[in-house]
């Protein structure tokens, strides 16, 4: 039972390791430019970060600019008016020139009347009930100083000097350190305000550094994993590639191999003078010729494959009638299909529009639909080849589709996805020992496309496979070749 | 005789010279020569009659009936003002006014010595500052800072007001 719950744990963990790596194959095709945009938006997010956090502390610190810095040149300002207020009192003690005396009293007047205007200002602004206070404290001593200024001040213009002094030592002096008090009291406040606001930039500043440090942690971990998952995909991608090629090898030895041998043996029997009887020469020669010809296919794919990858191939396209092609494809296939011991079924619709293409491409393509209809048909030896015109897709516009149907094993959903991959063959038919290159689908599709149709398949595993090429018809190509350039009619 | 007796006139009453003469009376022109006596905003005082404006003048009352101290502020020399204020309050010239003081002082009949300013802004400022204080200014120059007194129940608007500045000075 634990070996079983094992295995399922084991059968998970590689499913997943299997979805990882699929995804990692698609991320590899896109890898640099995935990385840059990763990169990118990683990036604009910690510039985004940074610029809204350096602007909050810049808001911040001019708000404690505004809020302090201002307020207490404002305290300052009020604190000098306050003393030249007193300072104007006193030096209009030290002359005797009424004149100058007024002008000291003006003087203080005029100081007085900003201190006034200045506490009046503060008790406007004031927020905290502490500021509130301290903001009444001072309405309500400045006045009682300025009573005894004014008293001071009608003493001294008046000539009384020792009244004058008398009142500005038992009231002046008094009251004044009251002001000065209260101003004080306000200058702390401010002092303290200023004091949290600095902690709350200095916490914010902090809380910024902290957070650029971990989004740049994160960038750097991010590109990181990026790093290594292109490179395991790309890693993944060469060692599927790898397998592939040395399927590919082992298969076309073995696909090389089998026809040598027959023709090797055949020409060994003939050369021996084992066969003797004209009949059973013309037999030798006849396989001698099929293996040849078989051979030859195999080596033309390849051929054909290997051009088409390095895009050396160059089609020379022109109207065809559909018919000639299945007539070709007929010809073509008939000694195998017959060998095999199947029949194929034509059903063309009739009035068939022209195609514009590659006669002998398509008839390759087609060719090898057939074959591998025959190949994979299984025990029901019978293909049907369906060539008609649809015309309801509005967005590819009227098409010519040519099926071939099997009714043979049949192709299972996860594998139809691979079927177009060059070198790709199924297990099933590996373990089958159906013989093949895994390059006669990829090559039907490269025709396709470049006959400007696609090729699908619908297939359900153990009822048969349809493959269908749809190709565009006349109008339809003529119209995408003004497109493409009417200088030539060969396309690589 | 009879020029001195017209100049006289003209001292004494400005419009009723210019009346003489045929002319319209101006009382714009009048209220702008006349003369405003003017105390702290805080004095109670309203009214004095022409005899206890000289008194206070004079030196001859040490306070005012709130208790308050008296000032009394005079412009310095040779200003229109102060030339008014001699020949309708004091009925003195420079010296006989100098003396007054000096002698008053000494003997203790005087309780006030006269303040001393420059211009009628100083003079304004000081009533201001001084609640006991009393000057005098043109009816022009004063403004809301003071209080202008009556004199014999008439303001310097007034077309009785007594207090006038002498518009050409006496040959």
């Amino acid at each position: 039972m634990r070996e079983r719950i094992s295995r399922v744990a084991r059968g998970g963990a590689h499913s997943s390791i299997q979805l990882v790596d699929r995804f990692l194959h698609e991320v590899a095709r896109y890898s640099s430019t995935l990385l840059l945009l990763m990169v990118f938006c990683v990036e604009t997010g910690v510039v985004i970060f940074v610029i809204r956090d350096l602007r909050a502390a810049d808001r911040e610190v001019q708000r404690i600019y505004a809020g302090s810095v201002l307020g207490l040149r404002g305290i300052g300002e009020l604190q000098y008016q306050a003393q030249e207020t007193r300072r104007s009192t006193l030096y209009a003690l030290t002359t005797n020139d009424s004149n100058l005396q007024v002008e000291y009293a003006d003087q203080s007047r005029a100081a007085d009347r900003r201190v006034t205007d200045g506490i009046a200002d503060y008790l406007a602004h004031a927020r905290m009930p502490r500021e509130v206070d301290v903001g009444k404290r001072l309405q309500r001593d400045w006045p009682a100083y300025l009573k005894v200024r004014d008293e001071v001040l009608a003493s001294i213009l008046e000539g009384s000097i020792k009244e004058a002094v008398d009142f500005d030592l038992a009231g002046g002096v008094p009251s004044f350190d009251r002001v000065r008090q209260d101003l004080e009291d306000v200058k702390r406040l401010y002092d303290e305000q200023a004091s949290q606001r600095l902690a709350i930039v200095d916490e914010a500043s902090r809380r910024s550094a902290g957070r650029l440090v971990g989004v740049l942690c994160f960038t750097l971990l991010f590109a990181s994993v990026s790093v290594w998952a292109i490179q395991r995909a790309k890693m993944l991608s060469a060692l599927k590639l790898a397998k592939l090629q040395m399927d590919f090898v082992a298969s076309v030895s073995h696909e090389l191999r089998t026809p040598l041998a027959v023709i090797c043996a055949s020409a060994q029997n003939i050369a021996d003078g084992v066969v003797e009887e004209k009949e059973q020469l013309a037999k030798y020669g006849s396989v001698i010729r099929n293996h040849t010809r078989q051979l030859t296919e195999l080596v033309n794919q390849i051929l054909l494959f290997a051009s088409a990858k390095e895009g050396r191939t160059h089609y020379v396209l022109r109207p065809l009638q559909i018919p000639q092609i299945i007539e070709a494809v007929l010809r073509n296939t008939r000694e195998t299909v017959e060998q095999a011991g199947f029949t194929i079924d034509p059903h063309l619709e009739p009035g068939l529009p022209e195609i514009v293409g590659d006669f002998s491409a398509l008839t390759q393509c087609l060719q090898n639909l057939v074959g591998n209809a025959v190949k994979y048909g299984g025990s029901h030896p019978h293909i049907i080849i369906r060539a008609f015109v649809e015309g309801a897709d509005h967005q590819r516009g009227e098409e010519i589709r040519i099926s071939v149907e099997d009714r043979g094993i049949g192709i299972d959903s996860s594998e139809i996805p691979h079927i177009f991959d060059p070198f790709y063959r199924s297990p099933v038919v590996t373990a089958a020992q159906i013989h093949g290159t895994g390059l006669g689908l990829p090559l039907a599709k490269n025709i396709a496309e470049a006959m400007g149709g696609r090729l699908t398949v619908v297939s359900k595993l153990g009822v048969g496979s349809v493959f269908t090429l749809h190709l565009p018809t006349r109008k339809k190509s003529s119209q995408h070749m003004a497109t493409v350039g009417s200088d030539s009619l060969t396309r690589p | 005789m009879i020029v001195a007796a017209a100049v006289l006139l003209l001292e004494v009453s400005p419009d009723a010279a210019v009346s003489a003469a045929g002319a319209p009376p101006q009382a714009e022109s009048a209220s702008e020569q006349s003369l405003a006596i003017i105390v702290n905003l805080s004095n109670p005082v309203d009214n004095l009659s022409l005899q206890d404006l000289r008194t206070v003048f004079l030196g001859e009352r040490s306070h005012w009936p709130n208790g308050r101290r008296i000032t009394l502020v005079m412009l310095e020399p040779g200003q229109p003002e102060r030339k008014a204020v001699l020949r309708t309050i004091y009925h003195m010239n420079e010296s006989d006014f100098s003396r007054h003081f000096l002698q008053g002082l000494f003997t203790g009949e005087v309780f006030v010595s006269p303040k001393t300013l420059a211009n009628p802004v100083g003079v304004r400022k000081f009533v201001f500052n001084v609640p006991g204080a009393i000057g005098y200014v043109r009816a022009a120059d004063v403004d809301g800072t003071v209080k202008v007194i009556r004199v014999d129940s008439h303001l310097p608007d007034d077309k009785d007001y007594s207090l006038r500045i002498q518009a050409h000075p006496a040959k």
